[in-house]
């Protein structure tokens, strides 16, 4: 099964085997997305989910506690973490 | 109207006799119960034979009864539901309520009706039923026998502490609910055994239900009134309650089959008038085998006797389901045992870990051996479901100890189940103000509902109270809430003054003693009755067993003389004063009384005293462990002290090659193990490494000459141009304490230097690590080197910047030798073993482009950016004016490293550098890893480092003219604005937002540039090297990454100041959202993404003279010393990190 993943920034629509880490994608696309230290700590990669939530592996709880402290709303995520398990839209964010 | 309770004043009060006696008299049938099913079932002949009952009670009125008992002993949904009648409870309740005030209302003079309320069938104590099915049972028939009219309440027969908690309570929640207040009584009954049924001493029991606040509290059944004497007696001395004495008529006996019972009428009549005048017996009546006839003999003499005058005495106690403790003990103090105490005893935790209950109820029971005279329980665990391992270690625990219970728990859940679970009066610990007084209250409702004695710390909302003034005036509003609003006696409120260590020679709490020794004394002369109490041991935190013993010792003497009531102490090391070496006892006095002179420290003298001294006492239960077993425990406890001891006694009996290759080998294995399934931090792995080190720094000497433990060899390298070696020096941790045998060649090597030293010390594996993306390209270089230079030794690669893809592809394609990755020090560790063991040499490089497989970009839309006509990107708008620094040029700053702390980010400290992840644990289990290891090592590097000149941090920063022009941007000279100083390249975005740094500065006329640079100084760097050296590997590993972060943390302090400066600041956010560029403008550092090129820090160093703060470069253009970093600041309201 492959999946879906648009970039919407630059408009950039990639297929993917499912279960692909969104930062194998970005980084085999040359998205705009930038990755600081791609454990999930730093922040610097932090994007929206506009479309496909559902689609993206669960956060864990580090993750969790660093968009929480950055008071971020639900649907955004460090893109480093996640895994993607279906068709998503993509608007990277960053610090 | 005459009330019940008036009627007390001015005579004894006379009662009635058996009931089911008389109902059985009547020999009832089937039919009179309404059904085979039924027979039984008493309460029901209240619907089924009023009659009966109406007689019943006429007659014991007529007999001379002051009141009768409603037929409803049994009457409650739990017994009921036997005869599948539960619902019926209420209604039954009510009925033989208003029944017998009928009764009562056709005599001429006042007679009153008391409901009854039997044990039921079922002990909670045993665990036969929960708090709250019982608590709603009793519910039920208190509200129905307050509907129905009855005067009094009156809880008989009871066999379990329990139950009569429960029923208590059911009864004082009936009364408020109903708002009617009616005298409350209870009796229980003594077997011939001395004690209730479950075991408990009528003491126990004043004890327990005293605080609850009764109106009588009395005996009756079981026995004759020959047999209640001594119990009679312990309440006439110490009851504050009006007493009662319901006597069966004599032992029951067996006569032909039938029970009979000795005592006649006239015979039961003297024995129980002589009791009510010996002992003071407000109320006598009769239980069972007992008739009208019993009472009517009673009636005579009864009328004579006046009203008892008592004078009783209570000792307040705290009581187990068996015994009441008294809370004053001669001598003083009495000790709580502290090591039933998940907390305080890591045998304690291990146990409860494991679920060995039996195990736990050991610790348990030697402890009452040893003299303790209360347990303080805490099961606080961290992972752990707290209520249910309360519940069911108490389930065990409380009809197998004797000891009454100190609940010891911050969790107001857990402190009221243990309160349900455990019969007796238990001692709450404990309440403070800490975050105000609204958990403070929460407990002491809990005290006032269960009757708890409760302990008090004084600590309120500033913190922990630390002289005597504070101390006393906390109390005091302690007192003030726990007696004055929540009514709890004095005597169950023990107030702690709190003991701080004298260990630390903190200059803040040197005389932390005297002030709670004095504490103490004012607190018992202005607080009359209360109870005191201190965890004495903490005294002497930080300093070693034998110094600890003697200090503890003394302490605990003087706090009793300054009027301790209660020590938590271990009992077993109690050393009597008298005891002690008189130089010992000075030093040590002078030590809690703070008496320091010109040239004469106590701590000082007490510390060079005691530096080689023993201990006596065993130090905890690991003597009983098995010499093996307690250096297994030594590494994973990373106990570097205890391996030293247990090494040298395990030496004398063990091969040494065996104690290192099975014994201390084997648990560092399990040690790898727990790290690799995320449920051991990396700073405890990296204890059990130190201890690893010390013990076979001790058995080494002990190998034969020839012999080798070691399993192979290891060359250890970070790569040309990297300067970073924490990676490396952890693999070199890890590796050389399992076994291995490293050689760690250090920083910044060449291949060729590398090879050298292969050449000199055969090894059968090198290592090579290194934090930059460039170190990744230098690994490549470095097979390939290799490749060429014939060599085909196994490689294992490591590094923040590596892949395993990008390892086991591009690296293994470019070494015809076997290349590994390692993602931590483990997998190396996995890679050194399977190297040594031959396997897995057979390695494939991955497929290429296998990483890219399977993704295929569909459509790239949208052209870049279009860049402007000065080369920009026409992303960035230039709007506002660029802003006015304060000054043009550079200045120098220091600053004290507890400033720095402002700006750390904890969260990236604590999680990224210092490795605690929550891993496989869950939330509440990594939340108190944080709570009781990151946070106080945090708090203890703080205080260290404000102490100690292990960092000198400085910096320098300025502002500078600029102009952008194209991807350079030029730096102008402050004295001649018409010369470039410097230009400083910067990589543009080839697609996209087509973004460059230049572009957030101004091309057609001149902006402003910040440059920074912060460093820690070389000390920080020495301070590092040291403690690698010195093998302290945690406190290497910790000291790094708080260095490296509070280098961060100094760069966002001026980056800060840099915002403020240039009036920019009031878009900083709070929180650790500022951490995350929460603010206008960004910093960039060269070597991340947007400027990866680290040469830009020439031109900065330069710009900023570091050479006048000792910066220098290295020839990868890296900055030394270690923790130093520079950036250059954007101001521009768009600039954000980004990719080029």
């Amino acid at each position: 099964m492959s999946v879906k993943v648009h970039f919407l920034l630059e408009d950039l629509l990639v297929e993917a085997p499912e279960g692909t880490p969104l930062q194998r994608i970005a980084d085999a696309a040359g998205a705009d997305i930038t990755f600081g230290c791609r454990t999930g700590s730093c922040g610097t990669c932090r994007v929206r989910i506009a479309e496909g939530l559902s689609h993206c592996s669960a956060s864990g709880a580090e993750e969790r506690d660093f968009l929480a402290g950055l008071g971020a709303p639900p649907d955004q995520r460090l893109a480093c973490q996640v895994v993607v398990q279906g068709d998503v839209a993509i608007e990277y964010l960053g610090l | 109207m005459t009330a019940l309770s008036d009627l007390f004043r001015d005579k004894v009060l006379l009662l009635d006799g058996g009931m089911g006696t008389q109902i059985f008299a009547r020999k009832p049938t089937v039919e009179d119960y309404g059904g085979a099913a039924l027979e039984g079932c008493v309460d029901l002949l209240t619907e089924r034979r009023p009659q009966w009952i109406r007689e019943i009670h006429a007659a014991y009125f007529r007999a001379g009864a002051d009141a009768v008992e409603t037929n409803t002993f049994g009457a409650n949904p739990l017994v009921l539901s036997e005869f599948d009648l539960a619902d019926k409870a209420h209604a039954l309740n009510v009925q033989a309520a208003s029944l017998a005030k009928e009764v009562a209302r056709s005599f001429d003079r006042p007679r009153f009706v008391l409901g009854s309320v039997g044990p039921g069938t079922k002990l909670i104590t045993l665990g036969h039923v929960s708090y709250a099915t019982l608590l709603a049972s009793y519910r039920v028939q208190m509200d129905g026998l307050l509907e129905g009219g009855v005067d009094a309440i009156l809880i008989e027969t009871c066999q379990d502490l329990g139950q009569i908690k429960v029923a208590v309570r059911a009864a004082k929640e009936a009364m408020a609910a109903a708002k009617r207040r009616v005298p409350l009584w209870v009796q229980a009954t003594v077997e011939t055994t001395g004690t209730l049924l479950v075991g408990s001493e009528i003491g126990a029991v004043l004890a327990s239900v005293e605080p609850l606040g009764l109106d009588v509290l009395g005996l009756n059944c079981a026995t004759g009134p020959d047999e209640m004497h001594a119990h009679l007696q312990t309440l006439a001395e110490a009851s504050p309650f009006a007493i009662s004495c319901l006597p069966n008529a004599g032992l029951p006996l067996n006569v032909d089959g039938q029970v009979a019972y000795p005592l006649g009428p006239e015979l039961f009549a003297g024995k129980v008038l002589h009791a009510a005048s010996e002992f003071g017996l407000a109320v006598v009546g009769g239980c069972c085998g007992t008739t009208p006839d019993h009472i009517r003999a009673l009636a005579p003499g009864v009328e004579r006797l006046s009203p008892p005058r008592r004078a009783p005495r209570l000792e307040r106690s705290a009581a187990s389901l068996y015994q009441a403790v008294t809370l004053r003990q001669e001598p003083a103090p009495l000790i709580v045992g502290e090591r039933t105490n998940a907390n305080g005893s890591k045998k304690f935790r291990d146990l409860l870990a494991a679920e060995d209950w039996d195990g736990l109820l050991g610790i348990a029971r030697e402890q009452q051996r040893e003299g303790a005279h209360l347990l303080d329980l805490c099961v606080a665990y961290v992972g752990r479901d707290e209520v249910r391992d309360m519940d069911e270690l108490l389930g065990r625990l409380v009809t197998q100890v004797t000891l009454p219970l100190m609940i010891d728990s911050t969790e107001v859940a857990v402190i009221e189940r243990a309160l349900q679970r455990a019969p007796g009066k238990g001692v709450v610990n404990s309440i403070n103000f800490e975050d105000g007084e609204g958990k403070a209250r929460r407990i002491l409702e809990l005290c006032r509902t269960y009757g708890a004695a409760v302990v008090a710390l004084t600590i309120d909302e500033r913190g922990m109270a630390k002289t005597r003034e504070e101390k006393l005036a906390v109390a005091r509003r302690l007192h003030a809430l726990a007696v004055g609003e929540y009514g709890l006696d004095p005597g169950d409120l023990i107030l702690d003054p709190l003991t701080f260590t004298l260990g630390s020679g903190d200059e803040a709490f040197r005389d932390s003693a005297v002030e709670t020794l004095e504490a103490l004394r004012l607190i018992k002369a202005e607080l009359p009755g209360v109870r005191t109490l201190l965890g004495v041991s903490n005294v002497s935190f930080g300093l070693n067993p034998a110094a600890r013993h003697v200090l503890n010792a003394l302490m605990l003497y003087h706090a009793v003389q300054h009027g301790l009531d209660l020590a938590i102490f271990n009992s077993s090391k109690v050393i009597p004063v008298a005891k002690i070496d008189p130089e010992d006892r000075r030093i040590v006095e002078d030590l809690i009384y703070d008496r320091r002179s010109e040239g004469y420290d106590p701590l000082k003298a007490l510390l060079a005293r005691f530096s080689d001294r023993k201990a006596a006492a065993a130090e905890d239960r690991r003597a009983d462990l098995p010499v093996l077993a307690r250096l297994h425990r030594d590494i994973l406890d990373g106990d570097k002290q205890a391996i030293l001891a247990d090494a040298d006694e395990a030496l004398r009996d063990h091969d040494p090659l065996r104690l290192i290759n099975e014994v201390l080998l084997g648990a560092m294995k399990v040690v790898g193990e727990r790290f690799g399934a995320g449920e051991m931090q990396l700073p405890f792995v990296l204890e059990s490494a130190e201890a690893m080190k010390a013990a076979i720094h001790r058995i080494e000497p002990h190998l034969p000459r020839e012999s080798n433990y070691q399993k192979g060899r290891l060359l250890l390298a970070t790569v040309k141009g990297d300067v970073h070696d924490i990676g490396k020096n952890l693999v070199d941790i890890i590796l050389s304490n399992n076994g291995f045998e490293v050689r760690n060649l250090g920083i910044k090597q060449p291949i060729e230097a590398i090879l050298k030293a292969l050449a000199e010390w055969p090894a059968d594996a090198i290592g090579l690590s290194g934090l930059l993306v460039k170190s990744t390209v230098v690994m490549k270089e470095n097979l390939h080197f290799m490749e060429e230079q014939g060599h085909r030794i196994p490689v294992i690669l490591g590094g923040a910047a590596l892949t395993r893809d990008y390892v086991e592809g591009d690296c293994r394609r470019a070494y015809p030798g076997p290349v590994f990755y390692a993602e931590d020090a483990f997998e190396g560790l996995r890679q050194m073993q399977s190297i040594v063991a031959g396997e897995s040499l057979a390695v494939a490089p991955a497929p290429a482009g296998s990483a890219e497989e399977g993704i295929r970009i569909l459509k790239r839309g949208g052209t870049a950016v279009p860049l402007t006509d000065a080369g920009q990107s026409s992303w960035v708008r230039h709007e506002a004016a660029p802003p006015e620094p304060p000054f043009w040029g550079v200045q120098e700053l220091a600053d004290a490293p507890v400033e720095l702390f402002e700006h750390l980010d904890a969260f990236a400290l604590i999680r990224n550098r210092w490795g605690f992840s929550q891993g496989s644990l869950d939330e509440a289990a990594f939340a108190a890893i944080l709570r009781e290891k990151a946070e106080p090592q945090l708090a203890a590097w703080k205080a260290r480092l404000a102490a100690e000149p292990l960092l000198v941090p400085r910096a320098r920063y300025g502002y500078f003219r600029v102009r952008a022009a194209g991807d350079d941007l030029r730096i102008l000279d402050p004295a001649d604005p018409d010369r470039v100083q410097a230009v400083i390249p910067f990589p543009r975005q080839a697609a996209g937002r087509r973004l460059c740094i230049a572009d957030f500065f101004r091309a057609d006329r001149t902006d402003v540039l910040a440059l920074q640079l912060v460093t820690l100084g070389q000390a920080a760097a020495d301070h590092a090297k040291r403690l690698y050296e010195a093998h302290a590997y945690a406190d290497y590993f910790a000291f790094h990454g708080l260095a490296t972060e509070l280098t961060e943390a100094y760069a966002e302090r001026l980056h800060a100041r840099i915002r403020r400066e240039l009036g920019i600041a009031a878009k900083d956010l709070a929180g650790r959202a500022l951490f995350a560029q929460g603010y206008q403008g960004s910093r960039y550092s060269f070597g991340y993404p947007a400027c990866p090129d680290l040469h830009g820090n020439a031109a900065i160093l330069d710009l900023l003279k570091g050479d006048a703060l000792g910066v220098t470069l290295t020839e990868t253009s890296q900055m030394d010393p270690e923790y130093t970093t520079s950036a250059l600041v954007a101001w521009h309201p768009q600039a954000r990190y980004f990719s080029a």
